[in-house]
């Protein structure tokens, strides 16, 4: 069963599905969308009429076509046990994953400003965000968010606190256990493949800005 | 899974708590409300203890769970409302983001923007409305995915319902989602929550607009 992803050529909200299935091993296509394309293009307005919501990502396992990133991670998650080991776990999982939506509404918010200037704000305001995350993988337990096992949340949280390094590298200073996390995903065979690869290194996070 | 009993613990108010309740009322559920008191939550005892220092916080037994979404997701996996396979729950996945996205336009115009965005926010309303309304009409069923109410119609139709007292005709234009409403209204145990004290007496939102 093929899968494909659908998607501008950055990083943006689409990274962390290519993290989760490089981690995985799970071959994928990538359809890449310029934003010339997407403007000229009828694929805007069939997303719209499709009926959803006219948007990237797309994400197709075979014959299922889905949209919003989330609901993609989601579907991808539970087909790759990536998302617990039962109900409880699950549940603890969706918590860590929307307090990291959260974050990440905020820094895209961020990004898309027309300048810096809320910049000292945000790094002012973001070791009270990170917090929960240090306390959460602090302790004997530490290993990944919730259970024993990668999940869901611990992609979303790694590829956020990559982007937070490039934005502003002194930010895990006072977290030890992110920074240990972090260290120790990036570790994984594949992801340590992928992130130093020219695929990951060469595609910016946004259009036009920074990487 | 469900252990119970279930327990909500927030302020007065219906804000990120409104859907979970009509579904726990739906799916004939028990719950405890633990009022707090927004004077004794800036003390700040409570959020200090919350995981992310925010309420809702929400406990099935000895779980304690935080953040709204994830909160309707336990619910759908306890009382199968998550659609009956794979392809519906990732479909009642896009749904409930969807929704989430208007929850979250709904309350900038509350809390930053009523005075002067109210009236261009309901004039934009149909163009946000209008993927729900396609879902809901091609589906056919009254339900936004498969044939009975998943956690996703639960949050569409308390949305809704606010969206309802904003401006009453909103939804006129959008035939489908008029009759979701209705129908949802009309069951049984939705009917008696609605028509209670306990879902009255609670404003929607925390400044009290609406």
């Amino acid at each position: 069963v093929s899968l494909t992803l659908t998607y501008f050529p950055v990083r943006g909200r689409a990274e962390v599905i290519r993290v989760m299935l490089k981690d995985q091993g799970a071959e994928f296509d990538e359809k890449v969308i310029t934003m010339e394309m997407w403007k000229e293009s009828t694929l805007k307005a069939s997303c719209v009429s499709n009926p959803l919501f006219g948007q990237l990502p797309i994400f197709e396992d075979g014959d299922l076509t889905l949209y919003q990133t989330n609901a993609i991670r989601r579907h991808l998650a539970r087909k790759l046990g990536l998302y617990g080991k039962d109900q409880r776990e699950a549940a603890l999982i969706d918590m860590m994953d929307e307090a990291i939506q959260d974050l990440l509404n905020k820094y895209i918010k961020l990004m898309f400003e027309k300048d810096d200037s809320g910049k000292e704000g945000y790094l002012k305001a973001l070791p009270t965000d990170l917090k929960p995350f240090e306390k959460t993988l602090s302790g004997d337990k530490g290993s990944f968010l919730v259970g024993d096992k990668i999940s869901l949340a611990d992609y979303a949280l790694v590829i956020l606190l990559i982007h937070h390094q490039v934005l502003s590298p002194p930010c895990l200073h006072a977290f030890p256990s992110l920074q240990s996390y972090l260290k120790r995903l990036c570790a994984r065979p594949n992801l340590h493949a992928y992130f130093h690869s020219d695929d990951f290194k060469n595609r910016p996070i946004i259009p036009g800005k920074r990487t | 899974m469900h252990v119970g009993p279930y327990t909500i613990t927030y302020f007065g108010v219906r804000g990120r708590c409104g859907a979970m309740r009509i579904m726990m009322a739906d799916q004939g559920q028990e719950w405890k409300e633990i009022l707090m008191d927004f004077a004794d939550w800036t003390k700040g005892d409570l959020k200090a203890s919350c995981v992310f220092g925010q309420l809702p916080k929400f406990e099935d037994g000895g779980l304690v769970l935080y953040q709204s979404n994830a909160i309707l997701r336990h619910l759908g996996r306890n009382h199968d409302a998550y659609g009956k396979d794979g392809k519906e729950a990732a479909r009642i996945d896009m749904m409930c983001d969807g929704v989430e996205d208007l929850r979250l336009k709904y309350g900038k115009m509350i809390y930053q923007e009523y005075d002067t965005g109210k009236d261009q926010y309901i004039k934009d309303l149909p163009n946000h409305l209008d993927k729900f309304e396609a879902v809901m009409a091609k589906n056919k069923t009254g339900f936004l995915v498969g044939d009975k109410p998943s956690f996703a119609d639960y949050s569409l139709f308390e949305v809704l319902l606010n969206h309802l007292v904003l401006c009453s005709s909103c939804l006129d234009t959008s035939p489908s989602l008029k009759s979701f409403v209705e129908k949802m209204s009309a069951r049984p145990k939705i009917k008696a929550f609605l028509g209670s004290d306990a879902y009255k007496k609670l404003p929607i939102n925390g400044n009290g607009k609406q």
